[in-house]
């Protein structure tokens, strides 16, 4: 990789499907509007979003990348009709492009289920149990 | 923030959803979120209660409702995952249980269809609603507004087997007392009763299988019969 990239990059191993990171990112930008964020930009408040707890740094550490990483995912959030900065940001990532959904092939599933401290009755469905402590967080 | 209050989640949902219930707490509208069908309830100001007082009330309603809904899942209850929560309008985006019917209604369509078969039908669903209930209770949660139309039953899933999910826990809270799981069997009691006349046999058998599969029913049940009594001696002085 070179240079920075200004987007939220995401360590695909601890994403179970892509509609887990959307709402994440919705939730940072629904944060942002209202000038409710609990990080100071929105690609860490996507990262921290994805966080079972309200530990910072904690949420980077698990869900953010490092320079041994094999894989990344990258968020970007835009305007619809405005896709110059993903094609800048593809051009700076030396990598194979792969699906987006593709991430549910490489999820690391014991992780996610100690992390988030999913029970038994929850395995038929890990997004749910994931998304719904995402959404529910706040409140915990 | 949008003009009108609401996030502009609630307002891309609104675009095209369907309004499927106006209560007097809530709207429910249906639609899709994030590319999944999805639920929205949104609880609205009540105008004759002070903003603030107000205020207060709705954001303890959001918060009960989805910390229930997720700790009912914890505990393998079938109830709809939660997607977003947005404070600032009480907006709850839901997990859509699509297909499903309320137990509301599938009891009365139950009761229009031929003779022979309604009462099998029947038995099986209080059946189920009493271990719902029972582990429900298990788990300290009182739902605090059990009726027939908080109940969702989805039927033709994966398995040949109905769901029995539960909804609408904004009055609910956290409590081991015999005596909040008493009033909460008797609140289902008596919205049971007066939506389903002539089924007090009926109710007995979702008594009946709560309390074979709850370990401490004794103590709830007879709560159950001391508020039951109350209720009585009330409705005769009234
Ligand atoms: N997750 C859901 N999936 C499908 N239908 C639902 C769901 N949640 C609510 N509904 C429907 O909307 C109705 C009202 O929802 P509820 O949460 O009970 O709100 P209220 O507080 O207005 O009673 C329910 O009786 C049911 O018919
Ligand atoms: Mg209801």
């Amino acid at each position: 990789m070179e240079g920075k990239i200004d987007g939220a990059l995401i360590n695909p191993f601890m994403i179970v499907h892509p509609f887990e990171v959307l709402v994440a990112a919705n939730k940072a930008v629904h944060l942002h509007r209202i000038g409710k964020m609990k990080t100071r930009r929105m690609y860490s408040e996507i990262i921290y979003n994805l966080s079972p707890t309200n530990n910072i740094s904690d949420a980077f550490k698990r869900f953010g990348t490092s320079d041994s990483d094999t894989a990344v995912l990258i968020v970007l959030v835009h305007p619809t009709d405005e896709t110059r900065h993903m094609t800048e940001v593809m051009a700076k990532v030396d990598g194979q492009q792969i699906p987006v959904e593709d991430v549910s092939k490489m999820v690391d599933t014991a992780q996610i289920k100690k992390l988030y401290r999913t029970t038994p009755q929850e395995d038929s469905c890990l997004l749910d149990a994931v998304v719904c402590r995402m959404a529910v967080k706040d409140v915990i | 923030m949008a003009v009108d209050g609401r996030s502009v989640a609630v307002q891309q949902f609104l675009k095209k959803t369907e309004l499927i219930k106006q209560g007097a707490e809530a709207r429910v509208y249906r639609g899709i979120f994030l590319g999944k069908p999805t639920i929205l309830k949104e609880r609205f100001p009540k105008l004759y209660r002070h903003p603030l007082l107000d205020e207060k009330l709705t954001h303890r309603r959001t918060v009960q409702e989805v910390r229930a809904l997720l700790r009912c899942r914890k505990a393998g209850i079938s109830a709809p995952a939660v997607y977003f929560v947005d404070y600032t309008c009480h907006c709850i985006f839901l997990e859509d249980i699509v297909g499903s019917v309320t137990v509301r209604d599938y009891i009365t369509s139950i009761q229009l269809s031929p003779q022979k078969s309604q009462e099998e039908r029947l038995d099986h669903l209080a059946k189920k609603m009493g271990l719902v209930l029972a582990k429900m209770h298990e788990e300290d949660v009182i739902h605090g507004d059990l009726t027939t139309s908080n109940m969702l039953l989805k039927v033709g899933g994966d398995t040949e087997e109905a769901d029995l999910f539960l909804i609408d826990f904004g009055l609910s809270y956290i409590s081991a007392l015999p005596e909040d799981k008493g009033v909460d069997m008797y609140v289902l009691e008596k919205a049971f009763l007066s939506t389903h006349p002539n089924t007090e046999a009926l109710f007995e058998k979702l008594l009946k299988a709560y309390t074979a599969s709850y370990r401490k029913s004794h103590s709830v049940i007879n709560k159950l019969n001391e508020v039951r009594l109350r209720g009585r001696k009330r409705s005769m002085v009234g």
